[in-house]
């Protein structure tokens, strides 16, 4: 499990877990168990950029850190 | 307050061919591009069907009726202040979950709606194939697949803006689990009401 925010280049999860503004998130297309693959992530406050439903979303980077991701290869690691 | 009855407002995510449709709809001449957050206010126009005299209002993208910018505001002030309107939801046919959001949000909040499943040619390139029964049948509301670009459906989507439908939420949430009051009818019935 790791956040949102700390999904490598390319890589890709599922989500379990938000603690930020689910309605947010929600309307955006990001929910529970949906896969996420993240695409670019600027320092200080973002943006992160993730992939999901072949979409491009958004987010600040605080949000981005609510988001807990699942990702399989790594899992137990 | 005017009578809202006769007007329709269309809402739906950025970038689903709101402008376009409206167009389509209208003849107006709102500009249309392929990219999100084109339209920042709203255009009226009317649309005359069967000899029904709608006003048509293409209002700004939103993701949601709780505004996060200034456009969204533009189109969440309309849904207040047109409360009688009907609202023409539309969808992206290749994101068609994506736009449910919003439209499970208007349907909530009572208002009578009906949906636009547009750039169902995109969708169809795609191979991307969407049930427009079973949608129909689970929102309760009429689904109308439509082209903006090329003007399928556009017809049968003014021809059955007057039969939008309200609809309770909790029943629209109980058959998405499967729970349908009644009997699935023959006849191609889906439940919208749409006869």
């Amino acid at each position: 499990m790791k956040r949102l925010s700390e999904l490598e280049y390319g890589e890709s999860g599922v989500v379990r877990e938000i603690r930020a503004s689910q309605h947010e998130l929600n309307c955006l297309g990001i929910r529970m168990k949906k896969q996420v693959k993240m695409i670019t992530r600027q320092p200080i406050k973002g943006p992160v950029v993730v992939v999901v439903d072949d979409m491009e979303v958004a987010m600040g980077l605080d949000t981005a850190e609510g988001v807990v991701i699942e990702t399989g290869e790594h899992e137990g690691s | 307050m005017a009578d809202t009855s006769r007007t329709v407002l269309m809402m739906g995510n950025p970038n689903v061919g709101k402008s376009a449709l409206f167009n389509r709809l209208t003849g107006g001449d709102a500009v249309v591009s392929n990219y999100p957050g084109t339209t920042v206010d709203y255009t009226k126009g009317v649309l005359i069907e069967n000899g029904q005299e709608y006003e048509v209002i293409d209002a700004p993208g939103t993701y949601s009726l709780e505004a996060r910018d200034a456009a969204e505001d533009v189109a969440v002030r309309l849904i207040s202040e047109n409360p009688g309107a009907t609202v023409l939801v539309v969808l992206d046919a290749t994101r068609v979950e994506r736009g449910l959001y919003l439209a499970l949000e208007v349907i909530e909040r009572g208002c009578p709606v009906i949906i636009a499943l547009n750039m169902i040619d995109a969708a169809r390139e795609r191979q991307i194939t969407v049930d427009t029964r079973v949608l129909q049948r689970i929102l309760g509301v009429p689904v109308v697949p439509t082209s903006a670009v090329s003007g399928e459906g556009a017809r049968d989507l003014a021809g059955m803006l007057r039969k939008a439908q309200k609809v309770d939420i909790e029943t629209v949430r109980a058959r998405a689990d499967g729970q349908f009051d009644t009997p699935e009818q023959s006849g191609g019935c889906t439940g919208c009401g749409g006869c």
